[in-house]
C-alpha cells in the first residue's frame, strides 16, 4: 500500500525576540524536533500530546501553511508548502473550535459555495452531497440556519462539508469538542465507518481518549517535538498497561487486603476496589489474599481507562526531557 | 469551471447571509432614518439663518440627497478590518489557506457581496426619508449611471485600504486606532457630513487630490450635479488608487505570508 504521508527528520523550529531594547535577545524554540513516520493509506491515525507538544505546527506543515526549518514531508507524494494549492484539494479539514459553515445561512448554502470553491463537476456534487446528508443524517436540519443548530447537528455538518471534495486525507483537529456523550459517539462513528468504507486516510488530534479509541487504530505520541510513542492503540494499552483495577464483592464483611504491590482504592463493608501493579505482584497471588479476605461473590478485573495511559506516557516523557529554549543572543 | 466563478458565489452567499439577520437589518434602517432626519434639520436652520437658496451650488433638497447618499455608502461599509485583523489573531486565516482560494479575493468577495446590498437598502430607506421631507430633486438617466458606475469603484477602494488595515494585525497589538483614523478621515476629508464645496477654496484641491474624496463626495456629487467630465476625472482617479493601493496589498500580504509560513501566524 502507498504512503499517504511520508515525514522524515522534520523539523521546525521558532524564532521570535524576548525583551525589550537593549535586552532584547533572539530566542529559538524548537517546536517540531527531526520527527519521522509514516502513514499508509487509508490508515486512521490519533496523532496526540500535551498542548504545546507540537502537533498543531506539524499539521500545519503537513497542510502547506507552514514551512519547516529542515527535513522533508511529502502528502499524497506531494511536498505540502511548495505544492499547497495542488494539495488543497486532495486534503480536508476539520478544526472544531473554527467553523466553516456560515453562521446565519443553512448548510446547504455552505456545501453549494463549497461545491464552487472547490470547482466540483455538478452531477459528481449531487451525487456526493447526496450520500453525505444520508450518512451524516444532515436531511432535517440542512434547511435550518446554522445559528439554530445544535453544536452535534453543527459538527456533523461540519464533517461533511470536509469530506465533499472527496479527499483522501481528513485532518480532524478535535472534532468532538464541546459534545455531549451521545452525539460525541454518533460523530465517532460516522468518522469511523467513513474510513473503514471510503478508504480515507484520517488524521485524528484529540484531547479525548473516547476519540482517539473508536476512531484510530494507531496513535503517535508527541511531545516537546518528538515522537515519544509510535504503536497500535491495543499495544499501548498492553505496553503501558502493568497495572489492573479489581472489583470485588464480599457476601459478608471481609477483612483487609495488604499485599506489597495492592493500593486499595476503595474499602467497604461489603466491597473492595483494589489496583495491582502486576510488575511487583502476581494476579495469582494477589486472588489469592483476596479469598482468603473473605466470601467472594463477584470479581470484575479491568484495565485502567486509556485516558490514564495517556496522562501516564505524557508524564514520563515530560520528566525526562525539560523544554529546549535556546538563547543565541 | 473557470477558477473566477467561485469568486461571484462567495458574493452571492455573503449577500444571503447579510439579509438573514433582520433585526441588524432594521437596527441599521432606524439609524440612518434618524441621521438623515438630524442632518435635515441642521440644514434647514442654515438655510434659513443664512438667507441662501444655494450652498456651495446645492440647494437643500440637493444637500440632504447628496447626504442620502454618502450616508448610504459610509453605513453600508462592512467591518472589514476588524474581520481580517480576527482571522490573523485567531488563526482563522491559516484554515482559509487550506482551501484552494485566495484569501484576499475571497473577502474582496464577501464584502463586495454584503455592501451592495446593504447599500441599495440604505438607499432605498434613504430616498424614502428624502422624498417625504424634501421631495425629488431632479436626476437624469446619464447622471445615474454614471453614478452607479463609480459606486463599485468606490467600494473596492476603500475595500482595499480597510484590508491593509486588517493585515496590520500581524505587527501590531491593536489594528483599531488606524482603522478609527482611517474612518473619522474617509467621513470628514471624504465629505460624508458636507460637500468638498463648503471647505475653503484653497483646501478643495487637496481633498480632491486625497483619495477619500474618491470613496464618498466623489459618487455623491455625480448623483446630484451629473457631469460626464467629472466622471472621467473620478474614475482616472478611483482606478489609479485602486492601482496603487492593489500593488501596496500585494506586497503586504506577501510579507504577511512569509511570517505566516516562518512563524505560523
Amino acid at each position: 500500500m502507498s504512503n499517504a504521508v511520508k515525514v522524515e527528520k522534520l523539523a521546525k523550529v521558532f524564532e521570535f525576540n524576548k525583551g525589550r531594547g537593549f535586552s532584547k535577545t533572539r530566542v529559538e524554540t524548537t517546536a517540531v524536533d527531526r520527527i519521522s513516520f509514516e502513514v499508509p493509506e487509508g490508515q486512521s491515525l490519533a496523532f496526540i500530546g500535551p498542548n504545546g507538544a507540537g502537533k498543531s505546527t506539524t499539521i500545519k506543515m503537513l497542510t502547506g501553511i507552514l514551512r519547516p526549518t529542515s527535513g522533508e514531508a511529502e502528502v499524497l507524494s506531494l511536498v505540502p508548502w511548495r505544492q499547497r494549492n495542488k494539495l488543497s484539494r486532495l486534503i480536508g479539514a476539520v478544526f472544531g473550535q473554527r467553523s466553516q459553515l456560515w453562521y446565519h445561512l443553512p448548510p446547504r448554502d455552505t456545501f453549494e459555495l463549497l461545491s464552487r470553491i472547490y470547482e466540483l463537476d455538478r452531477s459528481q456534487y449531487l451525487r456526493r452531497s447526496d450520500m453525505l446528508i444520508e450518512r451524516f443524517a444532515l436531511a432535517s436540519f440542512l434547511d435550518t440556519p446554522v445559528r439554530k443548530l445544535s453544536l452535534g447537528q453543527r459538527m456533523r455538518a461540519e464533517v461533511a462539508a470536509s469530506l465533499l471534495h472527496q479527499p483522501r486525507i481528513v485532518f480532524l483537529d478535535e472534532p468532538t469538542i464541546g459534545l455531549d456523550v451521545v452525539a460525541r459517539q454518533e460523530l465517532r462513528d460516522v468518522i469511523r465507518e467513513w474510513n473503514r468504507e471510503e478508504g480515507v486516510t484520517i488524521f485524528l488530534t484529540s484531547h479525548d481518549a473516547g476519540d482517539i479509541e473508536s476512531v484510530s487504530r494507531r496513535v503517535i505520541v508527541i511531545n516537546h517535538g518528538r515522537i515519544v510513542l509510535d504503536d497500535k492503540i491495543s499495544n499501548m494499552r498492553r505496553r503501558y498497561l502493568s497495572s489492573k483495577v479489581l472489583n470485588i464483592k464480599f457476601h459478608d464483611e471481609h477483612s483487609e487486603v495488604a499485599v506489597n504491590g495492592v493500593t486499595v482504592l476503595k474499602s467497604t463493608g461489603y466491597a473492595l476496589k483494589l489496583e495491582v501493579d502486576c510488575q511487583v505482584v502476581g494476579m495469582e497471588e494477589v486472588l489469592h489474599h483476596v479469598v482468603n479476605a473473605g466470601s467472594v461473590a463477584d470479581i470484575t478485573i479491568e484495565d485502567p481507562p486509556l485516558e490514564e495511559v495517556i496522562a501516564h506516557i505524557y508524564g514520563q516523557a515530560g520528566s525526562s526531557e525539560a523544554a529546549e529554549n535556546v538563547e543565541v543572543s | 469551471m473557470s477558477s473566477w466563478q467561485k469568486y461571484p458565489w462567495i458574493a452571492l452567499v455573503a449577500a444571503r447571509s447579510n439579509l438573514a439577520y433582520w433585526g441588524d437589518v432594521a437596527s441599521r434602517f432606524i439609524f440612518l432614518g434618524v441621521v438623515l432626519y438630524i442632518f435635515l434639520r441642521l440644514w434647514q436652520v442654515t438655510y434659513a439663518q443664512m438667507g441662501a437658496a444655494e450652498l456651495g451650488g446645492f440647494t437643500l433638497a440637493q444637500m440632504l440627497w447628496y447626504l442620502v447618499i454618502t450616508e448610504s455608502i459610509t453605513l453600508s461599509g462592512p467591518r472589514v478590518a476588524q474581520a481580517v485583523d480576527e482571522d490573523v489573531r485567531t488563526g482563522v486565516l491559516s484554515v482559509q489557506l487550506v482551501r484552494p482560494m485566495s484569501y484576499p479575493l475571497f473577502r474582496l468577495s464577501t464584502t463586495m457581496g454584503e455592501r451592495l446590498v446593504r447599500f441599495v437598502m440604505n438607499l432605498l430607506v434613504g430616498s424614502v426619508v428624502a422624498l417625504v421631507f424634501v421631495g425629488p430633486i431632479k436626476l437624469e438617466g446619464a447622471g445615474c449611471l454614471i453614478f452607479l458606475l463609480s459606486v463599485p469603484a468606490a467600494f473596492i477602494l476603500d475595500f482595499l485600504t480597510n484590508f491593509s488595515i486588517g493585515l496590520g494585525a500581524f505587527w501590531l497589538e491593536d489594528t483599531s486606532g488606524l482603522l478609527l483614523i482611517y474612518s473619522r478621515l474617509t467621513m470628514i476629508l471624504g465629505g460624508m457630513l458636507l460637500p468638498l464645496e463648503l471647505f475653503p477654496d484653497w483646501l478643495q484641491p487637496v481633498l480632491k487630490a486625497l483619495p477619500f474624496s474618491s470613496v464618498i463626495y466623489g459618487p455623491a456629487h455625480l448623483l446630484v450635479h451629473p457631469d460626464w467630465s467629472a466622471w472621467a476625472d473620478l474614475a482616472i482617479r478611483q482606478l489609479s488608487f485602486i492601482l496603487v493601493l492593489s500593488l501596496f496589498v500585494a506586497f503586504l500580504y506577501r510579507t504577511a505570508l512569509k511570517r505566516v509560513f516562518s512563524n505560523g501566524g
